[in-house]
């Protein structure tokens, strides 16, 4: 602690030259934000609430929580917005198990030939969207896709016929978003490999078998990475702009939310409305976020409370 | 002498390796299933697709020429057992065969419908898939505007992205770490919340449909996300040595290329391998503001998803999806070391 403000103290020292180097350093991020951000999000939030429409805007006028309350009080609205909450919410489990299990199988020490299969396994995150879609369409095809000649047909289960039907697709979804985990997996696994080796040597002697010593021990000290994770995984699944994010690859099956949005605003030309609803899901995706970070010291291991960026 | 020391060892080694490994291997091939489907499939002919008794691998039924002509053949059933035969008639009741080994003792009649029996096939590779992708599409010219935008757009982001990483990890800021703070929020905000109001600013008010400015422009403003990787980075070098320079009277901007940037270049090259790969990828924007009828400025991604949106042919479609996959793969196994390392620092600075 005490070296920590003294380094902070040398630095201040050091780089007191003139005041506003970093605000000039910094400014095309923050010209950035305000033009690209800043403003946008604003003007967005003001069209909400008014009835703005593209082909007759001289007859704009404020309406208030109007365009909110019909979007609430719409079925199909809610319905799309349930799902994609729902879909979303059922991805992240199956996106985090799998980063801790490649992970845990990637930092083992009987691992050959480590870098290919850490490669390999990331391989797919880098495949791009375009690429995405297709090969899984094809891999699902139900007549000659591999996976009902290659897996459900030798073990005996009904082929997947109907793969545009809504169980299939979200079935799909859920499978093929194990292929966008690679960032979350190699920060997982770098954790894994910073534990000392010298704890588990003490829990072997103790007579831990692997399985223990795995859930009690490297579980608990890889949360702080788990956390990322969850972030990064939420972030890219609502849309955000996080590494190596393709976005909602399947939308136009799923018709989820991004697809009622976009239909709104590019196909109807009805600006407040269209607007409305992102911000409707904006502020769920944050409730979300919000939540997260406020249960995040029940379950998160911090080493030392005062070590923050 | 060392051999019989060396074996057992080995053999022992193998042993206690083996049934882990097996199981890593079998996961990565069930986890890399469908790049293999699709690389098979994309190898295919359209005769193939649609015949349900097919291998899994790209083949083509053997044929036998009888007479001049070529015959495929089939695995026809009799009472003895199964026998390949060429098949010279067809039809839907009964069918005619040709018999490869015995062709002097003349057609061979077999009742059954022939669209039940399985050919012989032999391994045979179709490459028309990429002939037809390579005349349809012009690759020459997608290529480079592809290059074009990641090249303009790496400048553009690193650039603009490293100063203000510097900024963050070394000066004292008007507000304190609020203004970093408002960094990390915009990370998560969707891009729905703004895409509307800045759609009709750059198409209505600077008229910039069909351009590459909606791409290119934001770019050289800075990426939060590689602003926080590079600045995380920054913060990890020892502040020493640009006191040294410091006293030698060196500048922010000479301290930053002589003494910060000399030491973080692998956190650069990552920063730039996860643009080129959002680059490679990015079809979002450029489905917003190019028109799909213009072929003079489309980034690859982009024409490759227009044309497939047209084209129902699965064969065809699953070797595009093989050509735009290529680059970036190459780029990651070159990179590989450097790369995955830059992502783990991510997460451990955090």
């Amino acid at each position: 602690m005490r070296i920590l403000q003294q380094t902070k103290a040398r630095q201040q020292q050091a780089f007191g030259e003139w005041r506003y180097w970093g605000l000039l350093l910094i400014s095309p991020w923050l010209i950035g934000f305000v033009v690209f951000k800043l403003i946008p999000i604003l003007s967005s939030l003001v069209l909400s609430f008014t009835d703005f429409y593209l082909l007759e805007p001289g007859k704009t006028e404020f309406v208030g929580f109007h365009n909110y309350l019909v979007a609430l009080k719409d079925a199909s609205t809610r319905v799309v917005l349930y799902r994609t909450i729902l879909l979303a919410l059922s991805i992240i489990p199956v996106q985090i198990a799998a980063s801790i299990f490649f992970a845990a199988l990637l930092s083992h020490k009987k691992l050959i030939a480590k870098n290919v299969m850490r490669t390999l396994f990331f391989l797919p995150s880098i495949i791009p969207s375009v690429a995405f879609t297709f090969m899984w369409q094809g891999f699902v095809d139900p007549t000659s896709g591999w996976l009902n000649r290659l897996i459900l047909g030798p073990l005996g289960l009904s082929s997947l016929n109907h793969f545009y039907g809504r169980e299939a697709g979200n079935a799909l979804f859920i499978l093929s978003s194990l292929w966008t985990i690679g960032p979350g997996m190699l920060i997982i696994m770098g954790a894994m490999q910073a534990i000392p080796t010298e704890i588990y040597e003490a829990a072997h002697v103790d007579g831990a078998g692997p399985l223990k010593r795995f859930l009690t021990m490297t579980l608990p000290l890889v949360t702080p990475a788990v956390f990322f994770t969850l972030i990064l995984n939420l972030t890219a699944v609502f849309g955000g702009a996080i590494m190596l994010d393709r976005g909602f690859t399947f939308n136009s099956n799923l018709s989820s939310f991004d697809e009622l949005v976009y239909f709104t605003v590019f196909r109807t030309f009805k600006l407040g409305a269209g607007t409305s609803l992102a911000w409707i899901f904006f502020i769920f995706v944050m409730a979300l976020v919000v939540t997260l970070f406020v249960t995040s010291k029940y379950w998160v291991y911090y080493p030392e409370p005062e070590r923050r960026s | 002498m060392i051999m019989n020391k060396q074996w057992p060892g080995l053999f022992q080694k193998v042993r206690s390796l083996l049934p882990f490994n097996l199981l890593v291997w079998l996961v990565l091939f069930l986890y890399l299933l469908p790049i293999l489907s699709m690389l098979a499939t994309a190898m295919m002919s359209t005769e193939q697709l649609g015949d349900k008794h097919s291998p899994l691998y790209p083949a083509r039924i053997v044929t036998y020429s009888y007479h001049g002509k070529d015959y495929q053949l089939y695995q026809v059933p009799f009472d003895g057992g199964v026998k390949p035969l060429a098949l010279i008639k067809p039809g839907a009741k009964s069918s005619q065969f040709i018999d490869p080994q015995h062709p002097e003792a003349g057609p061979i009649l077999w009742k059954g419908g022939w669209k039940t029996l399985t050919g012989v096939y032999e391994f045979h590779i179709n490459w028309q898939n990429f002939t037809i992708l390579f005349h349809s599409l012009p690759f020459p010219a997608m290529l480079r505007n592809t290059l074009f935008i990641i090249l303009v757009g790496e400048i553009g982001v690193l650039v603009s992205s490293i100063l203000c990483a510097y900024g963050f990890a070394r000066f004292s800021l008007p507000g304190g770490n609020l203004i970093f703070y408002i960094l990390i929020a915009t990370i998560l905000i969707p891009d729905k919340i703004t895409t509307v109001p800045t759609y009709f600013v750059y198409v209505i008010f600077f008229h910039w449909r069909g351009t590459l400015y909606p791409i290119l422009l934001p770019l050289f403003f800075g990426n939060a996300v590689y602003i926080f990787l590079l600045r995380q980075n920054f913060r990890s070098i020892p502040v020493d040595l640009e006191e040294a320079a410091m006293l030698d009277g060196a500048g922010p901007l000479r301290r930053l290329f002589s003494v910060i940037l000399p030491q973080s270049w692998p956190v650069v090259v990552t920063v730039s391998l996860l643009h080129f790969f959002y680059m490679w990828n990015e079809t979002r924007v450029a489905s917003l503001y190019l028109t799909t009828t213009d072929l003079s400025l489309m980034p690859i991604s982009f024409a490759v998803q227009t044309y497939q949106s047209r084209l129902p042919i699965q064969n065809v479609i699953e070797a595009s999806t093989v050509v735009i996959l290529i680059v970036p793969v190459i780029i990651l196994f070159l990179s590989q070391r450097m790369f995955m390392q830059g992502v783990i620092v991510t997460g451990a600075e955090k």
